[in-house]
């Protein structure tokens, strides 16, 4: 479904990193993972052609991204990325209305427990419910490939939860998930695929199972880990083992 | 909320309020006359010939500046936008100022002037189009700081009596228009139309450049349209009245506040709320110390802005 193809991505023409070679398919959840500024954000926006790869290419259905419309593409890409501004005072229903262009946001509006919030103003909500306007955003929007930027970030524990389970479900029905994560538990419950940026040019892509092993992330992330797979965390300094 | 709005009773809403206000102000003037029988033929040449022009003018100049002002904000993504943010107003003026420095006594080549003046300007900020919305702002203010300092060179160099016509033009005139009221009315049906034709891009806009283009929308070429259709709307503005201010400013929020973000709602409301709000300001100029005048941007200065702060105070 996505092929990248040999991309590198620069910004204020920095490499971020270099030559990643991928293929996604449906029912994937591919995690992103790798230290602030190694170009995890960027690479997702590479990836529905918010900016030009300083070489290589992605190809959807064996089409570069770059050559869709904006158009067709936002109706096969959705992307989750940072709060909207909130100046111009929309309401929550007007934000998921703008997302879903005519179906029905009642559901995303339950899942996301919105419904009490639904007539709200965006600026008069907290960053946590904001992020969950987001994700309904998302939700609404019936795209085959979702692209999600940290939407954990801000959920308290149940939303995260939710929002995990979510993903999950929507992959096995059919979508492809590029999500930036932080959490190493959250990816490991999610994660089918791993494409680590160490932050220095380096990029590796690897099944789940292999890439998160302290041997693996240790060295890119300077920390000290402990546990395997599901119970892989860090140590932190003056912790007693 | 607000949303569900029935968009025909809503237009005639407007046009109800619209018709009313043009009554009052037909018939407010040095003395009442009533637009209904007008008692003997001067009567009804100050009616028809003088106010129903004035009125009209209002209108339409006030509709413009309020969309302008819409189209300003979301483009630069900043709510203290308005029509002339981006030195428009200010490059209007030096047009219009030296056309008085050769002709003092044609308003046609004051107008002229601004015509022209607006369209420098113009060209001036499209060349920084490419930038980010707030670079383009930047850019924008540092324009009309210069083309203030070259209208203060101007007037420096204005004899007394030409002093006064700039200060007057500077903060608006009505009854001295001489762009044809019907194009000023086709201008405003115009403006409405392509903002209504662009209003779901520009909903998308509000969620910010990226959330737009992630939607579908073409942002650079919306930008572009944009940017043109609100300064060509602010050319014809000036070129009809002055810089009239706050109006742009003020009436997209009052509209926000009243009935929601959306810009089908807000470009309506606007079009016609502008109008509605300089005739009555334009009214009070002509009326309030009669048969002097004030100038009629005193006017929505004072009108707006309590009315607006209410808004903003009551919302808490």
């Amino acid at each position: 479904m996505l092929a990248i193809k040999n991309l590198s991505l620069k910004r204020a023409n920095k490499l971020l990193f270099s030559s990643l070679e991928m293929q996604a398919e449906a029912r994937q959840i591919v995690v992103v993972l790798g230290p602030n500024g190694a170009g995890k954000s960027t690479l997702l926006l590479a990836l529905f052609a918010m900016l030009e790869p300083a070489s290589g290419e992605v190809l959807l259905e064996n089409k570069d991204v770059q050559d869709y419309s904006r158009h067709d593409l936002s109706r096969l890409i959705t992307w989750q990325g940072d709060l909207p501004p909130t100046e111009f005072g929309l309401t929550v229903e007007q934000r998921l209305l703008l997302a879903n262009d005519g179906n029905d946001i009642k559901e995303a509006l339950l899942y996301m427990d919105l419904e009490q919030l639904q007539h709200r103003v965006l600026g008069e909500l907290s960053s946590g419910e904001r992020q969950r306007v987001e994700i309904a955003a998302t939700m609404v929007r019936d795209n085959p490939i979702w692209l999600m930027d940290e939407p954990t970030a801000h959920l308290d524990m149940r939303h995260q939860v939710d929002c995990l389970q979510l993903m999950k479900q929507e992959a096995k029905e059919g979508r492809l998930i590029f999500t930036v994560l932080h959490d190493l538990q959250q990816a490991a419950a999610v994660a089918d695929v791993v494409v680590l940026l160490d932050g220095k040019g380096g990029v590796e892509v690897a099944e789940a199972e292999v890439m998160l092993t302290a041997a693996r992330l240790e060295p890119v992330f300077g920390v000290t880990l402990k546990g395997h797979g599901r119970e892989l965390m860090p140590v932190y300094n003056g912790e007693i083992e | 909320m607000r949303n569900k709005w029935n968009e025909q009773l809503f237009i005639a809403m407007f046009i109800a309020a619209v018709g009313g206000v043009v009554i009052v102000a037909l018939g407010l003037g040095e003395h009442w006359i009533s637009p209904w029988n007008p008692s003997n033929n001067m009567e009804s040449v100050i009616l028809w010939d003088i106010r129903w022009p004035r009125i009209l003018t209002a209108f339409a100049v006030g509709g413009l500046l309020a969309l302008a002002g819409a189209w300003f904000q979301v483009l630069l993504g900043n709510p203290l936008a308005e029509p002339y943010v981006l030195g428009v107003a200010g490059s209007a003026a030096v047009g219009a100022v030296s056309g008085m420095m050769i002709f003092p006594d044609s308003v046609w080549v004051t107008s002229m002037g601004a015509f022209i003046g607006a369209w420098v300007g113009i060209a001036a900020v499209l060349s920084f189009s490419h930038l980010g919305p707030t670079r383009l702002l930047l850019a924008g203010v540092v324009l009309a700081a210069l083309w203030g300092a070259v209208l203060m060179l101007l007037m420096a160099m204005l004899p007394e009596r030409g002093l006064m016509l700039a200060y007057a033009w500077m903060m608006g005139d009505l009854s001295h228009s001489s762009l044809p009221i019907w194009l000023l009315l086709l201008v405003w049906l115009g403006a409405l139309c392509c903002g209504l034709v662009l209003s779901q891009s520009l909903d998308k806009l509000l969620l910010g450049e990226r959330h737009a283009e992630a939607l579908g929308v073409d942002v650079s070429s919306l930008r572009k349209k944009l940017l043109l259709l609100a300064s060509a709307v602010t050319a014809v503005a000036v070129t009809a009245a002055g810089t009239i201010g706050f109006i742009g400013l003020v009436v997209p929020h009052l509209m926000r506040l009243l009935f929601g973000s959306l810009h089908k709602v807000v470009l309506l409301a606007s079009a016609f709320g502008g109008g509605l709000l300089l005739i009555i300001a334009d009214t009070a100029a002509r009326t309030v110390i009669s048969p002097a005048e004030l100038p009629v941007g005193v006017l929505t200065a004072v009108i707006g802005v309590p009315v607006f702060l209410w808004l903003l105070l009551r919302r808490r």
